[in-house]
């Protein structure tokens, strides 16, 4: 178990800079997830944590220890990759067994750990299979058990769960977690899906472009993103977003006017889906449904209106509204997030009434 | 709906004929599958009749010939008799049921075409042309001829068996150990200049190596090299090297990284992670560039012929020419002996190694 440090640490390739410099500390044992979308350099930071690639600048410790220049293979760390990574020619048990034959475990030692670790995960039943006679969440499993056989002291988790079909990833992730709860190990998971990161980690680190946007829990980000990013890559389905001009205490968007105080310039509105509902037509914003998709507990409504195309989400699974219906749109104010178009950072200072909405 | 309605009233009836009419179908389905596969036996049979029938006239040749004269009678009566018995096991199989009564009916078809080969061409066959094998002045030997040749003027075949044994196989094992290595890096390593390293193998392996045999003479003569196998075994090697290379090279870039730095991470190093992980998995790229150098060195004649003397340095291509050559007026019957002894282990390597070979087509596309 180990205490991770980053300190400006930062990776790149002759001119194409995959991460820059970073500062990040996660707790021994903590689970963190590094969230961000393809080609946001949260892989990179990972191979950099593993030992795998040499970071281009700053430091890497393990519980105050700088380890940049220890190799991969003395780092003891486990790994899982999306691929699952396991060695076609050997069998599970050989799978399993392989870290242990470098670390000096003598062979019925080796053994021993191997069917332990294996129950942990339930795969005892599978040692003798080739990875190629099992299926995904088995080879899942497998590798989750080559990670943890060696007791490693941070455990590294690559998009463990995308190709799993949807019925299992649930499984795997409450299982994954409970397993990281019981062995206590850091745990760094690395995800592009927000489900997975905000499920399964005590906070979540969003990245984009090789920069840390936000760290945080899984609700702050949600609440109170920093960033434009992190509220419109955080929430599924998206949040609305509209441009705006604050002035005079007023906020224009389109032909909508808000009352705004503590900013001024232009600004992007940001209204999550369920914070729009909708009413009789004639009411609030003047709409029409495009398109109606039930989610089950939720409806989600597309709604044209002169603002642009909003997605509206609304409680129940009942069809209030079919496509072409016309509709009125409302607002619930205290929820809507303010961000200043040019830092695209978000304004805390700002307070919003709907007391003119149109 | 009342558009609808008299449609489905209609569509009725017609499904009702359609049931009573599946039968006939299925006949009508297996009729036209016997057909077609009965077409598909005959045109492959047919194209590979050219394919097969100078192995196979060689060794009738080899096993029959009387000194002196070709004669292809035992050819034609042998094929008159397997071709029938080869398409009437085809079709047995292709249009009865298995089990023990094909079964039966088979080994009835074998037994009459054996009996009716040993009758017809039984009495013509015998082992004098295999006399090499056992002496080496087999020339002077053969009845009825005169001592057209000195004595010793050849060496025993198993000289010259060795010779190509050694050459084939060392070539085999040096292209092996460099392609491997170097494809490996090729593969997963970037330095200065790799992109023109691989334009370049390509360019190597199109060079027509025939332009460079007088430097080449003139090089192994410098050396020391010339009249030695080991001179052959480097030249040969070296010539092959390009494509093994970009062929290994292929296997390698199909070896996903993930598995390699997954081998790290577990604690291996980068030489362990490369025996024990990457390794095995280009094993099949590693038999079929094998076979292939191998059968390269095997067969090789150009480099022999022109780098080699001694007749203690004879390999089996030099051998095979010789024989043709140095016995006054050509002994068929020899010559095809020889052949099926020289060309036997090429064809069993091919056959045992058949489904790794079209593997490497693959491997090379990927690359």
């Amino acid at each position: 178990m180990a205490r991770i440090e980053l300190q400006q640490v930062a990776k790149s390739w002759r001119e194409v800079v995959a991460v820059e410099p970073t500062d990040l500390v996660i707790e021994d044992g903590e689970f963190v997830a590094i969230l961000g979308p393809s080609g946001c350099g949260k892989s990179t930071m990972l191979f950099m944590l593993a030992g795998i690639y040499a970071p281009t600048a700053g430091e890497i410790r393990f519980d105050g220890h700088v380890v940049n220049a220890v190799e991969a293979r003395d780092r003891n760390v486990g790994i899982v990759f999306q691929s699952y990574a396991l060695y076609p020619h050997m069998t599970v048990a050989r799978n399993i067994g392989f870290p242990l034959k470098f670390k000096g475990v003598k062979a019925d030692e080796a053994a021993r750990r191997v069917i332990e670790v294996a129950q942990l995960v339930h795969v005892e039943e599978l040692l003798d299979r080739l990875p190629a006679e099992m299926s995904g969440g088995q080879q899942q499993r497998v590798a989750l058990a080559r990670a943890l056989v060696k007791e490693p002291q941070l455990l590294l988790l690559d998009e463990p769960l995308s190709n799993l079909d949807a019925t299992l990833r649930l499984t795997m992730r409450a299982e994954i977690r409970r397993l990281q709860r019981r062995l206590g190990v850091t745990t760094i998971l690395v995800t592009h899906d927000q489900i997975e990161a905000t499920t399964m980690a005590d906070r979540v680190v969003c990245m984009s472009k090789g920069r840390i946007e936000q760290i945080g829990t899984a609700d702050a980000l949600y609440r109170r993103p920093d960033k434009l990013f992190v509220a419109s890559f955080i929430g599924a389905p998206p949040i609305n977003l509209l441009d705006g001009r604050a002035a005079d205490g007023r906020l224009r968007v389109g032909e909508l006017t808000l009352g705004a105080s503590g900013i001024s310039g232009e600004v992007v509105l940001g209204i999550r889906p369920e914070h729009l509902g909708l009413t009789a037509p004639g009411r609030g914003l003047a709409g029409r449904i495009l398109t109606v998709e039930p989610l089950g507990r939720e409806t989600l409504y597309e709604v044209a209106t002169p603002l642009g195309s909003l997605r509206v989400l609304e409680a129940g699974s009942e069809r209030r509204w079919q496509e072409g219906d016309a509709a009125g749109g409302t607002v619930a104010d205290e929820a809507l997030l303010i961000f200043d178009k040019s830092s695209e950072r978000r304004l805390e200072s700002a307070s919003l009434a709907l007391a003119e909405a149109a | 709906m009342s558009a609808t309605l008299p449609s489905l009233q209609r569509a009725r009836p017609a499904s009702g004929r359609g049931q009573a009419d599946w039968d006939a179908l299925a006949r009508a389905g297996s009729r036209r599958r016997a057909i077609g596969q009965g077409l598909l036996m005959a045109f492959l049979v047919t194209v590979s009749v050219p394919i097969l029938l100078p192995y196979f006239w060689m060794f009738t040749i080899s096993v029959s010939a009387r000194t002196g004269g070709v004669e292809s009678a035992v050819l034609w009566r042998s094929i008159g008799i397997l071709v029938p018995a080869v398409l009437a096991l085809g079709f047995l199989n292709l249009l009865t049921e298995p089990g023990i009564r094909r079964l039966y009916a088979a080994a009835g078809i074998v037994v009459v075409a054996g009996t009716t080969l040993a009758w017809a061409i039984g009495p013509d066959l015998h082992l004098q042309n295999w006399a090499f094998l056992r002496d080496p002045n087999f020339v002077e030997n053969l009845s009825g001829r005169g001592a057209g040749t000195v004595e010793a003027q050849f060496p025993s075949v198993w000289t010259a068996f060795g010779n190509s044994l050694m050459l084939a196989g060392v070539q085999t094992f040096l292209v092996l150990s460099v392609a491997t290595l170097a494809g490996y890096y090729l593969s997963r390593f970037d330095f200065q200049g790799r992109a023109s390293f691989l334009q370049a193998l390509l360019v190597l392996h199109a060079f027509p190596a025939m332009t460079l045999i007088i430097p080449i003479f003139l090089l192994m003569h410098w050396t020391g090299l010339l009249d030695t196998i080991t001179g052959v075994i480097l030249v040969i090697a070296t010539l092959e090297l390009p494509f093994a290379v970009f062929i290994m090279k292929g296997f390698f870039d199909a070896v996903p990284w993930d598995i390699e730095m997954q081998a790290l991470v577990d604690g291996a190093s980068r030489r362990r992670a490369f025996l024990e992980v990457v390794f095995p998995q280009v094993k099949v790229g590693l038999l079929a560039v094998g076979v292939f150098s191998f059968i390269r060195g095997w067969e090789e004649y150009v480099f022999v012929r022109t780098l080699l003397f001694d007749k203690q340095n004879w390999t089996m291509s030099l051998y095979i020419f010789w024989v043709s050559d140095d016995i006054m007026g050509v002994d068929y019957g020899v010559v095809a002996a020889v052949g099926v002894f020289y060309v036997a282990p090429s064809i069993l390597l091919y056959v045992f190694c058949q489904k790794y070979l079209v593997q490497m087509s693959l491997g090379g596309i990927k690359g």
